[in-house]
């Protein structure tokens, strides 16, 4: 079984972000950053499936700047068996499609049984890569996947994703794309003999032009603000709870206009 | 904030700008290691302190441990916390790669140990008494003492445990009656009390490694008479673990740090309890003082550990609690009321625990570098500037971060206010949790004897000196500084203080008058702390201040209106501003009252010895 995990890193969720005075990003300096929390259970189910089946093999696939390394070891602390990273200034803020074209041309160039994606990242929130790769790469794809049986003769899957309400469960035929969803497993912490064995496995650095293409975005974002600050909210103090009760009402109506 | 039991910027900051770590990679001893190694374990031990530690330590507070039918059991909580810190081989993380560990260095080690500390203190005393066993075994045990125990020992599968205290023998250790009587195959039968024993029992693994200290049938009287043994909860028979008669009479109920078991052991009850002697004969107490130093700095690390997380506490309470009007609109009822952080007086409180914080982290850090530096000597005479470092600075280590990190919880309840007071916030567990660390592994008292009367006499005061030299060097650098010339003068004084102090000592010890240096060790050891922990806070600022300048150099921030907004927009820049603020702040409220400290221990004043016992109160 050989996975390919898609992983992204992301500023940790609990940083303070802060826009750029001119709004042309948001401001990078001091930001921790941590795999993305959904390409965490990518990393933890291929490497599950690669102690069941006891052969295979675990790839991390990133693109990104250098810090990326650091997600990468972390991924190979936690037992995966080599990286590749894309690493190309032209793709620094680079948006979900050219992200999918130089994940779909490394998969490529690499083969697969299957290929991990988070179901989103947590930054941008597009949640749209791991279906566009899908597509790039004309494979069946089953999103939002929170547990996952690979058939023994490992030709296909059946695999429990969330729907509105309930479970779905879907049977598909490898290779395929997968997107994780929180409830798919526990990942695993990396251990220090493991962050011992990472430093030693290797992480090959390609270009854009090493994967023979050039980014064709479809999306520039334009202004970045923050979003506006919550208003002061309205007392209404002395009266009676059944008078109040009305007021409220009334002002839900038609000044806040929600009910 | 990210988390709050660190600043990881301020821990990152003391290891790779303030002792520059990295440079230890360049030695052989570190070649395998490297900044992205360090980061990936001090991720890693944030993640896992934050998620899995964290967690269960105001319910290990809660439900604490229970002795039933003899046996310890440890809250439920702590079965997985502690299962997932064996198996990421966080024991062992310094431990050298041939002795099952990862040879990483001390000071990576004590950043971790800080974490995990602040995360859940009572958690780690289980692994922490572990380590400091195995260590013993490692430095003094036979290939087969090293096999059988160390090996499960740093793996986390069996724990350990240090037995030196009787019940009269506490501080005075040679009066310990624990007997040894030879057995024909060279094993000891072991009888006697042993308590206060920290980790003495639980249900974390399934054996536990006693290291007892007991007097062998016809040794010498005191210290020197005093052998160490391997006493085993269960002992190896053929391949089968059996009963070696230690049991478990009581265990305390304590003011904090309730989930860790301090027993009262019985060992052999039934005359059958066997220890196998580590090293030699009468030489337990040598044996034993070689832990001293990495025991008494962690017990320092576990102070530090406690004011860290209180402050972060007490940082995010006072930015969210929202109570009173500022203080220019105090009059008027309906002006707005502000989040308490703008307060004066809370301030003051904040800014203390901050700049106390990160120079007893400096400190710490500082100490463990030490041990790094000794390693990584290329000639003895470095290793042995390094290791006089740390012989003298350990005691100071130790009593300083547990009376001040005390002092940090302290304040850390003070701003939470009634509220502070209550369970539902943390804060009073770090109080109680921390006060522990300035009584065991030697009370401060103890310390400051050791420094007074063993540290400062050695070499003729050789390690005095060498550290006095030390700090001239850092005065001298700062002073090539004009930014920092208003702040460099309360060290240069205090410094001065400090070695007034001790040469009055010097004179005192040779006289009759040897009462002197022993009735104000404690003050002493108090005034050296406050400058040591001023020189880290000094040496952070140098390098602050150059950073900062380059800061606002790069955004063309040249006026103070610019250099405003940089600090509200770029966070290194702030990060920066706020270590120059500690090294001022420390220097102008605490390093000022040097003189006056040093002038209250030279006065000599005798009335604490003098003073009839009668006198002190009647009943």
């Amino acid at each position: 079984m050989k996975s390919l995990v898609c992983l992204k890193q992301v500023p940790d969720t609990e940083t303070q972000i802060k826009v750029k005075p001119d709004g042309t990003g948001i401001v990078t300096d001091g930001i921790k950053y941590v795999i993305n929390p959904y390409d965490e259970f990518s990393v933890e189910e291929a490497l599950r499936l690669k102690e069941k089946f006891k052969a295979g093999e675990v790839v991390i696939l990133t693109v990104g700047p250098d810090r990326c390394t650091e997600a990468i070891r972390t991924a190979l602390a936690m037992g995966a068996d080599r990286g590749i990273h894309v690493n190309d200034e032209s793709l620094n803020d680079a948006d979900p499609y050219s992200i999918a074209q130089v994940l779909a041309a490394a998969a490529s160039q690499e083969g697969y049984d299957l290929i991990f994606c988070g179901h989103r990242a947590i930054d941008d929130d597009f949640g749209e890569v791991g279906a566009m790769l899908a597509e790039l790469l004309q494979l069946p794809q089953v999103t939002l996947v929170t547990k996952l049986e690979i058939a023994d003769d490992t030709q296909s899957a059946v695999v429990e994703r969330d729907v509105e309400g309930g479970k779905e469960v879907i049977e598909v035929p490898l290779p395929c794309v997968l997107t994780s969803q929180k409830g798919l497993n526990e990942p695993r912490y990396a251990s220090l003999p493991g962050i011992m064995k990472a430093k030693k496995k290797k992480i090959d650095k390609k270009t854009a032009a090493d994967l023979g293409i050039t980014s064709e975005r479809k999306l520039a974002p334009t202004e970045y603000t923050m979003p506006p600050e919550r208003k002061a909210g309205k007392k209404y103090e002395d009266m009676e709870p059944a008078e109040a009760a009305k007021i409220v009402v009334e002002a839900l109506r038609s000044e806040a206009k929600v009910i | 904030m990210a988390n709050l039991l660190i600043d990881e910027r301020d821990m990152k900051f003391v290891l790779y700008e303030q002792l520059n770590i990295e440079e230890l990679c360049e030695s052989q001893h570190y070649a395998e290691f490297s900044r992205e190694m360090f980061d990936m374990v001090l991720d890693a031990a944030t993640k896992l302190a934050e998620k899995e530690l964290a967690p269960t330590n105001a319910d290990g507070d809660q439900k604490g441990v229970v002795l039933e039918n003899g046996e310890v059991k440890v809250p439920e909580s702590f079965h997985r916390a502690y299962q997932l810190y064996c198996e990421g081989g966080w024991a062992a993380l310094p431990v050298s790669e041939e002795h099952g560990g990862q040879g990483f260095p001390l000071s990576i080690y004590g950043a971790t140990t800080e974490l995990f500390v602040a995360a859940n203190q009572a958690l780690l005393m289980y692994p922490g008494l572990t380590v400091g066993a195995a260590r013993l075994i490692e430095k003094y045990g036979t290939e087969a003492q090293q096999r059988t125990y160390m090996d499960n020992m740093y793996a986390g599968v069996w724990a350990g445990t240090m037995c030196l205290t009787e019940p009269q023998a506490g501080s005075d250790v040679g009066a310990l009656r624990t007997k040894a009587v030879k057995n024909s195959d060279g094993t000891y039968s072991i009888t006697g009390n042993k308590i206060f024993i920290s980790a003495g029992d639980h249900d974390l693994t399934e054996n536990i490694i006693h290291m007892v200290l007991a007097r062998v049938e016809g040794a010498p009287p005191g210290t020197k008479g005093i052998s160490i043994f391997i006493v085993p909860k269960k002992r190896i028979e053929g391949e089968e673990l059996v009963d070696n008669d230690v049991t478990t009479m009581a265990i305390e109920k304590k003011l904090g740090i309730h989930a860790s078991a301090t027993c009262a052991l019985n060992f052999g009850e039934k005359d059958n309890c066997i220890g196998y002697l580590l090293g030699e004969e009468n030489q337990g107490m040598r044996i034993m003082f070689n832990m001293m130093n990495e025991a008494r700095l962690a017990v320092g690390y576990q102070g530090l550990g406690q004011a860290s997380a209180a402050y972060m506490y007490a940082l995010r309470y006072a930015k969210d609690r929202f109570q009173g009007p500022e203080i220019s609109t105090m009059k008027d009822p309906v002006a707005p009321k502000v989040p308490i952080i703008q307060h004066p007086d809370v301030r003051r409180m904040l800014m203390w625990m901050k700049s106390v914080t990160e120079g007893i982290r400096g400190l710490l850090y500082f100490a463990s570098y030490c041990g790094d530096r000794i390693h990584a000597a290329k000639t003895d005479e470095e290793a042995a500037k390094y290791q006089g470092f740390l012989d003298i600075l350990i005691p100071v280590c130790k009593s300083y971060s547990s009376d001040m990190g005390f002092r940090v919880t302290e304040l850390a309840v003070q701003i939470h206010g009634g509220y502070g007071y209550c369970r539902e916030y943390p804060v009073e567990q770090f109080l109680r949790d921390c006060k522990i660390a300035s009584i065991y592994e030697g009370t401060n008292g103890i310390q400051a004897l050791d420094l007074v009367g063993r540290k400062l006499g050695v070499g003729q005061g050789l390690l005095f000196k060498s550290i006095a030299a030390e700090t001239g060097n850092l005065l001298k650098n700062a002073k090539k500084n004009f930014r920092l010339k208003d702040i460099v003068e309360p060290f240069d004084e205090a410094r001065a203080q400090l070695i007034e102090v001790t040469r009055y000592f010097g004179l005192k010890s040779i006289t009759e008058d040897f009462m002197t240096p022993i009735l104000y060790a404690t003050p002493y050891q108090d005034l050296f702390g406050d400058v040591a922990v001023g020189f880290m806070l000094l040496w952070q600022a140098v390098i602050a201040d150059r950073r900062l300048e380059e800061l606002y150099g790069d955004a063309k921030a040249d006026t103070p209106e610019k250099k405003a907004e940089l600090l509200r927009t770029n966070r290194s820049a702030a990060f920066y501003r706020g270590k120059v603020a500690s090294a001022e702040f420390f220097a102008n409220t605490v390093l000022s009252l040097a003189k006056g400290k040093a002038r209250a221990i030279m006065s000599g004043e005798r009335s604490a010895i003098d003073l009839p016992e009668e006198s002190f109160a009647l009943f």
